[in-house]
């Protein structure tokens, strides 16, 4: 159902060049999906290139009575990006300049559809790099990243991006252009800056930000422990915090996962392996050296089999590869993924972890682990094919399972993926009434008409003034 | 004064104050008292000073929630005990947890560490009209909504009293200390700089009047004197009758401290950072700082003082000011809370 009036496109034609106004049945079709599983259709997209030309886009959307949904590179996996009723997709995949690099502070200025990856390669030359690292990170975009508040293996050392973002600007629903903060520290008044990092689009669209940069640490140690039990690789992650070390990063993959990706990448991966745990310390030479013998240690007594260490930048880039390709890798092996997110305190890693395999059983399904073991970060992956009708409500059922044991010892519905719309609607599980109310709030000071990307994060009607809070119903199909 | 030794007690006593159209001033340990505009004398103080329960403290997760009122010292303490701590909070005796996160204090270690805002992951907050508010979440990581957490941080108790935090802590480092120089200020400036900008960060690289501070911290081989500073204690807190705290980019900083130099006050200035603390004893002083850091792009607050001194404690209304005015709204409809303190 489309809510979007028949002159729609001729009026934002009136704003962009021709070309940057989709309206082809088509092509709209591939904006009406991120990378989650829901299904929505985009009324119209557009592509603007400049500040002035989203805050038209947005000013007239306003006009026309149209939602408006903010996407960067649709990666995300929460279906933050998915048009519901015909919404507006404004697209910032043209905004890709860096408009300013500061190498006294570090930072730089970018605008949000510059590509992870390629703002850490833009300043690898000046010995500095974009800390939060998300596995998609040669696709994602800073805008998007920002907007859900993205994680990625070095978050466990270095924090998410929020940690990350000392400024941005942000263009509201009536047009305007707000500037927020900058790289000048403690600005006076709340910070709006760190609302709107994490809102998923639901406040205004992210048109700059000023990222903070780090120095590229002088010595690095990276190592694959192997185990034979899933157990004793949680118990080991554990274990490593617990003596007083925090990694740069450390990974966990399961044997499901391994095959996986040794099929893929041919990383020489151990096949016969229960679970690996890529553990990487960076800092001082010496700082290094002696996190690296606590690992050792700890790794023995946990008894890890083998702990092989890179012997250089080679090695430790296929061992990174074969990490970050595991999506990659389990696009191969089945049709359809669903990919999870959740946190869990560390110490609860393992018992969550042997329940997630209970789960699997119980709903006859393949899930496979592959995630950021340091930060309690799970992401069990269910296999799946959607033409099977059957395993799909198995999957769906599964996926509340996995969300409860989580939430059961004390976790958090998403680690860094987002609630978008996937989760919105568990939200209930952690916040009550007055905690939704609040964030609400929080919403409604930014967006009070509720323009951007509604139905998204928060349950149904949770508004800033009302008590009441009825889960507002998803159109028919647009979530599994 | 009230001291309920519950966050509901503390949402009761707000409710009933929404009701009655009383206003309340929220007090900690008491160490940011003199901070925000002159305003009424309060109808009612409330003191967290009841809510010093360890409600959670699993040191293997490197998490931690207590209750605000818990002087930070003692929570330093107790962390201690398994070798962690919180490294981006300004201990000063006396401090509350809440005091600290409400007031945004982060310590001089912030090269290092990050701002306090960071350390934040979950608050249970008392509204103004009275609700016991939960946001954020107990784990290390995770983006549960909005984060409401970080709006609390330096929002000076306006939106809702802090009444239990979870923190994120790290693992004390194996070594830290301070080591000093003198000298005149553009070389201590130069030399800060090659300082600060280590690929090994230093907890922080201070310059004060006359002097060069650094305070090194990690595995014992990195903790040696770098060359030509001596081994020093902590440079002394500032002295003076009010305090102000100037933010700009931290590659201005060595232009705004050479702008103060000239005013012949005590400053204290956090290279890498962009933070100039201040001592001044006169309203003319608060204003000349604070033109000079917004003729940098920056701004500049009092920190500390006595109300002569805190006229005008912001400075020009923040961007998006009404957006925090709604803000208020929505959480303190009344508009009770710390009269004065609001930032916009
Ligand atoms: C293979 C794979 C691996 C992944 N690994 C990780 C990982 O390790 N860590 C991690 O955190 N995530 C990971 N993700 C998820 C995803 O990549 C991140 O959520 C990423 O931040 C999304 O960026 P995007 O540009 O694709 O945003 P989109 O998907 O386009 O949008 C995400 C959300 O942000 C909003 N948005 C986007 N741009 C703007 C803007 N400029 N202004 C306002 N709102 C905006 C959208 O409305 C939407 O709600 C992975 C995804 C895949 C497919």
């Amino acid at each position: 159902m489309l809510l979007r009036p028949p002159s729609a496109a001729d009026r934002f034609r009136a704003l962009l060049d021709d070309e940057w106004v989709i309206d082809a049945p088509l092509e709209r079709l591939l904006y009406g999906r991120d990378g989650s599983i829901a299904e929505g259709e985009a009324g119209l997209v557009v592509l603007p290139e400049t500040r002035q030309e989203v805050s038209a886009c947005v000013r007239l959307a306003a006009e026309l009575g149209m939602a408006v949904v903010p996407r960067g590179s649709g990666t995300g996996l929460a279906g933050g990006a998915v048009p519901l009723e015909g919404a507006l997709v404004l697209a910032l995949s043209r905004m890709t300049r860096i408009v300013e690099i500061d190498e006294d502070v570090p930072c730089a200025w970018v605008e949000p559809g510059v590509l992870n990856l390629d703002l850490s390669e833009a300043v690898r030359h000046l010995g500095l790099h974009y800390a939060p690292d998300p596995s998609s990170q040669a696709a994602c975009s800073i805008g998007g990243n920002v907007s859900t508040n993205a994680g990625g293996p070095h978050c466990l050392k270095y924090g998410v991006t929020s940690e990350h973002v000392l400024g941005l600007e942000v263009v509201l629903a009536a047009g305007e252009v707000l500037a927020l903060g900058g790289p000048a520290p403690d600005a006076p008044g709340y910070d709006l800056r760190g609302l709107v990092v994490g809102s998923e689009g639901t406040v205004g669209v992210v048109t700059e930000i000023c990222v903070r940069l780090t120095p590229n640490p002088p010595a690095v140690y990276t190592a694959l422990c192997d185990f034979a039990s899933v157990r004793a690789a949680g118990e080991f992650v554990s274990a490593v915090i617990a003596e007083g070390v925090v990694p740069a990063a450390m990974e966990m993959m399961d044997e499901v996962m391994i095959a996986a990706v040794e099929q893929f990448v041919g990383a020489g991966l151990p096949l016969d392996a229960a679970a690996v745990v890529l553990v990487e310390a960076d800092g001082s030479p010496a700082d290094v050296a002696r996190q690296a013998a606590v690992v050792q240690r700890v790794g023995r007594a946990h008894g890890a089999r083998m702990i092989r260490v890179a012997a250089d930048e080679e090695e430790r880039a296929l061992l990174w590869k074969a990490r970050k390709s595991a999506f990659g890798a389990v696009a191969r092996v089945a049709p359809n993924y669903y990919l999870h997110d959740c946190v869990v305190p560390r110490t609860r890693l393992v018992e969550v972890l042997e329940e997630i395999g209970r789960i699997a059983e119980r709903h006859d399904l393949v899930i496979m682990n592959v995630f950021h073991a340091g930060d309690g970060n799970l992401h069990p992956l269910i296999a799946f094919d959607r033409r099977n009708a059957d395993q799909v409500a198995r999957v769906a059922a599964a996926g509340r399972d996995i969300i409860e044991a989580c939430v059961a010892v004390g976790g958090v519905l998403s680690g860094e993926h987002g609630i978008g719309l996937e989760k919105r609607d568990y939200m209930p599980l952690t916040f009550n009434e007055d905690d939704l109310r609040a964030q609400a709030c929080a919403r409604d000071a930014l967006d009070p008409a509720g323009r951007f990307n509604p139905h998204k994060v928060l349950p149904g009607a949770a508004r800033c003034g009302e008590a009441v809070l009825e889960a507002g119903h998803l159109p028919e199909g647009t979530w599994l | 004064m009230i001291a309920p030794d519950a966050g509901g007690g503390v949402a009761a006593a707000l409710a009933e104050a929404s009701a009655a159209e009383q206003t309340v001033a929220v007090v900690g340990g008491g160490t940011h008292g003199r901070q925000g505009g002159p305003a009424p004398t309060p109808d009612l103080e409330l003191s967290t000073a009841g809510l010093r329960a360890v409600v959670e403290y699993t040191a293997a997760d490197l998490t931690i929630t207590v209750g605000a009122g818990l002087p930070a010292t003692e929570l330093a303490d107790l962390l201690a005990g398994p070798g962690q701590c919180w490294p981006q909070a300004d201990v000063r005796p006396g401090a509350s947890v809440g005091g600290i996160l409400s007031a945004a204090s982060s310590g001089r270690a912030r090269l290092r560490f990050g701002p306090v805002r960071d350390s934040l992951l979950r608050a249970v907050v008392a509204t103004g009209d009275g609700r016991l508010v939960t946001g954020g979440g107990a784990t290390v990581k995770g983006v549960a909504g909005y984060d409401l957490p970080r709006l609390l941080v330096g929002a000076h108790g306006t939106l809702g009293v802090i009444v239990e935090a979870t923190l994120k802590l790290w693992p004390l480092p194996p070594a830290r200390a301070w080591f000093a120089t003198g000298g005149g200020l553009d070389d201590l400036l130069q030399r800060g700089k090659r300082l600060r900008r280590r690929a090994v960060r230093p907890g922080a690289v201070i310059v004060t009047p006359g002097g060069l501070h650094v305070e090194l911290v990690g595995a014992p081989e990195d903790v040696a004197p770098p060359d030509g500073l001596e081994p020093a204690d902590e440079p002394p807190a500032i002295a003076a009758p009010g305090l102000v705290a100037a933010g700009v980019s931290p590659a201005r900083l060595p232009r705004l401290v050479t702008r103060i130099e000239t005013m012949g006050l005590p400053y204290e200035a956090q290279l890498g950072v962009g933070v100039c603390r201040v001592g001044v004893a006169s309203a003319a002083a608060v204003a000349a700082v604070r033109d000079a850091a917004t003729a940098l792009g920056g701004h500049a607050v009092v920190a500390d003082g006595p109300d002569a001194l805190r006229e005008d404690p912001w400075g020009a209304p923040p961007a998006g000011a009404a957006i925090m005015r709604r803000l208020r709204e929505g959480l303190d409809p009344v508009g009770i809370l710390n009269p004065g303190r609001a930032p916009a």
